[in-house]
């Protein structure tokens, strides 16, 4: 049952995308801050020069540039890492994109330790944080190149400033390509029927594995995939806690100001008391590393969700 | 420290020389072993790095937080392999610790960590604000009473943060003459020809036109690199740039002015035709 391996990251996969949608739509435009060959726009400037603009190493810039460009409603996708543009170009995402609701598309790469390699300063994990607190911002975090394809037409298609998630290194594929994906939506990859592990992004391929691992041992694991963290799906936790009982929240990201609390918040505010846990940064910066060992290292890997997703069955 | 000032200047360059063949194997080695990291940026660095580190800056490796000590930033943080070299040849950690780049558990993390390894002062690989954070320890000299040095090291494709140039601004205006800018001008940045990126040229009549002294270097020529980065210290009662003029890559021909190199690991086969070459066992 294991997941077929990913021939692409999901940088590359939105990318090839929004190559694809540029031939038919000539209206949108694109931006980069030096870093196109890392997010692979460059694929779009090479097919489409008039409608790229790489404007150096200057986020904070390139960010006030597209809210200029999208001021009388063009879309505009900025492409870049997720450090940069969720940190230095934060106030003019917040007061210049989001405030005045504008089309502005990040395409945000090196999503937590998925850029592990790299160090502390090139891996966004607070990004989540930031972006999901902002009003006006609809936040997607797609786990394979289906969910990344479709996060694009999403990106596209919903009105105002949208914040795509995306992963340095191939992963796993989950879906098949013909999947659908809505805002607000979620998909449950594995049904179970003792404990939900809800998570996002490349936390779905840990979940899964961890499923399996849990299966083993008789432990039934539902695997609750939130690819939209705002809005999010709240029927879809309801009725999966209806079924479990239980829940673990699994991000790539700090355990504060994410998927976790969002979720504990919700569960307060529903009345729903069940055993809960999180696995994330425990506020703590990570580390320079290979992506599974520093996944293991800060206990976001499948066995890390093994066992706190085991220890909240025992609480039940 | 610097006692090699009594040695002619040819005496240092060649020293400095052989120097700096061993930090770019070293270089070489380490982003090989890591299979990621930036040779391009590093090597492009090597001569003046090692220029600092071996003669220029008045450290001490036995006590890396010695008051008085010059500073280094490597405000261009992506090339610390060449920081993490001449630390480690000059006697501030095991040089056996280099193969350790950007493993878990390792003090040589992606980009430098302050605190980390004796020796590194500031955090940096977010680009731009290196440069702020050496004005920093400028202002800090001056109000302790310190006569050191602080010298940080930017990329031409850095000078493209509008960051760079509010921290241009400030040091005018506080006349830091004990802060010296050296840019390594490669013309290469991540995405192609800095030039073509994004234009800065004149380089050196944008910190002049910001009241900075603008000096500049051929910065593979050992000699030069010297007797410039002499003068630079000299307090004029202005910050200095340094513009040196470098290749990236310099030193390994297939990766010399390649964008490719910018942040590529050598293969078993590529790491061994390059330090055949950093070595001069071929032509
Ligand atoms: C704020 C920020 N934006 C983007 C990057 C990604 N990045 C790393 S190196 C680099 C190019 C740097 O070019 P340059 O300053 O010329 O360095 P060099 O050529 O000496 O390697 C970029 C864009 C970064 N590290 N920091
Ligand atoms: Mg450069």
């Amino acid at each position: 049952m294991s997941l077929p391996p990913a021939k692409v990251p999901t940088r590359r996969a939105i990318m090839d995308r929004l190559v694809e949608a540029a031939k038919e739509d000539p209206s949108f435009v694109v931006l980069d801050s030096d870093i196109g060959y890392s997010t692979y726009s460059y694929l779009f400037g090479d097919a489409f020069p008039d409608r790229y603009f790489n404007l150096g190493i200057a986020e904070l810039g390139t960010m006030a540039a597209a809210a200029g460009l999208a001021a009388d409603g063009r879309t505009v996708f900025v492409c870049g890492y997720g450090v940069f543009l969720t940190m230095r170009a934060l106030e003019a995402v917040r007061s210049f994109v989001c405030y005045p609701h504008l089309n502005v598309k990040i395409l945000s790469s090196h999503a937590g330790v998925t850029a592990a390699i790299d160090g502390v300063t090139h891996q966004a994990t607070e990004d989540l944080a930031f972006m999901s607190t902002l009003p006006n911002m609809t936040v997607l975090a797609p786990c394979d190149s289906s969910s990344a394809r479709a996060a694009f037409d999403l990106a596209r298609n919903t009105p105002g400033p949208v914040y795509v998630r995306l992963m340095r290194d191939p992963l796993k594929e989950v879906y098949a390509p013909e999947t659908t994906f809505r805002v607000g939506g979620s998909h449950t990859p594995r049904r179970g029927k003792d404990v939900t592990i809800a998570c996002l992004g490349d936390m779905v391929i840990q979940a899964i594995e961890a499923s399996e691992l849990l299966a083993a041992e008789g432990i039934s694991a539902e695997v609750l995939d939130l690819y939209s963290l705002k809005p999010w799906d709240e029927a879809g936790l309801a009725e999966s806690l209806d079924r479990t009982g239980a829940l673990l929240a699994a991000e790539n990201h700090q355990r504060r100001n994410g998927l976790g609390y969002e979720l504990a918040a919700w569960c307060m505010r529903n009345g729903r008391s069940v055993p809960f846990s999180q696995a994330g940064l425990a506020d703590t910066f990570a580390e320079s590393g290979a992506y599974g060992k520093t996944l293991e290292k800060f206990g976001m890997d499948a066995a890390a969700l093994a066992r706190a997703a085991r220890e909240l069955v025992s609480r039940k | 420290m610097t006692t090699s000032n009594a040695r002619s200047l040819d005496e240092r360059a060649a020293f400095l020389e052989m120097k700096a063949r061993e930090v770019r194997k070293a270089i070489v080695e380490m982003v090989h072993s890591a299979q990621s990291g930036h040779c391009g940026g590093s090597l492009s660095a090597a001569d003046f790095v090692t220029a600092l580190y071996f003669d220029l800056m008045d450290i001490d490796p036995a006590e890396p937080r010695k008051p008085g000590r010059d500073r280094f930033v490597l405000s261009k943080g992506h090339a610390c392999p060449v920081w993490y070299a001449a630390l480690a040849l000059r006697g501030y950690f095991p040089a056996e610790e280099l193969s350790t780049l950007r493993r878990n558990d390792s003090r040589l993390q992606g980009h430098p960590v302050a605190t980390y390894l004796p020796g590194i002062d500031a955090t940096s690989g977010s680009l731009g604000l290196g440069f702020g954070q050496a004005l920093g320890m400028a202002l800090d000299a001056r109000l302790s009473g310190r006569k050191n040095t602080v010298y940080a090291v930017l990329g031409d494709g850095e000078l493209n943060e509008g960051v760079v140039w509010e921290t241009a601004a400030q040091a005018a205006k506080y006349r830091l003459d004990n802060l010296v800018a050296v840019v390594d001008r490669n013309n290469l940045q991540n995405d192609g020809r800095a030039d073509v990126i994004m234009p800065m040229e004149p380089i050196d009549k944008k910190f002049e036109a910001f009241n900075w002294r603008v000096l500049e270097m051929d910065g593979h020529d050992m000699r030069q690199v010297l007797s410039t980065l002499e003068k630079a210290r000299e307090r004029s009662g202005r910050p200095t740039c340094v513009i040196a003029r470098t290749i990236k890559g310099k030193g390994v021909s297939f990766m010399e002015d390649k964008r490719e190199w910018h942040g590529k690991p050598p293969s078993d086969e590529e790491r061994r035709r390059a330090c055949e070459e950093i070595e001069g066992r071929t032509p």
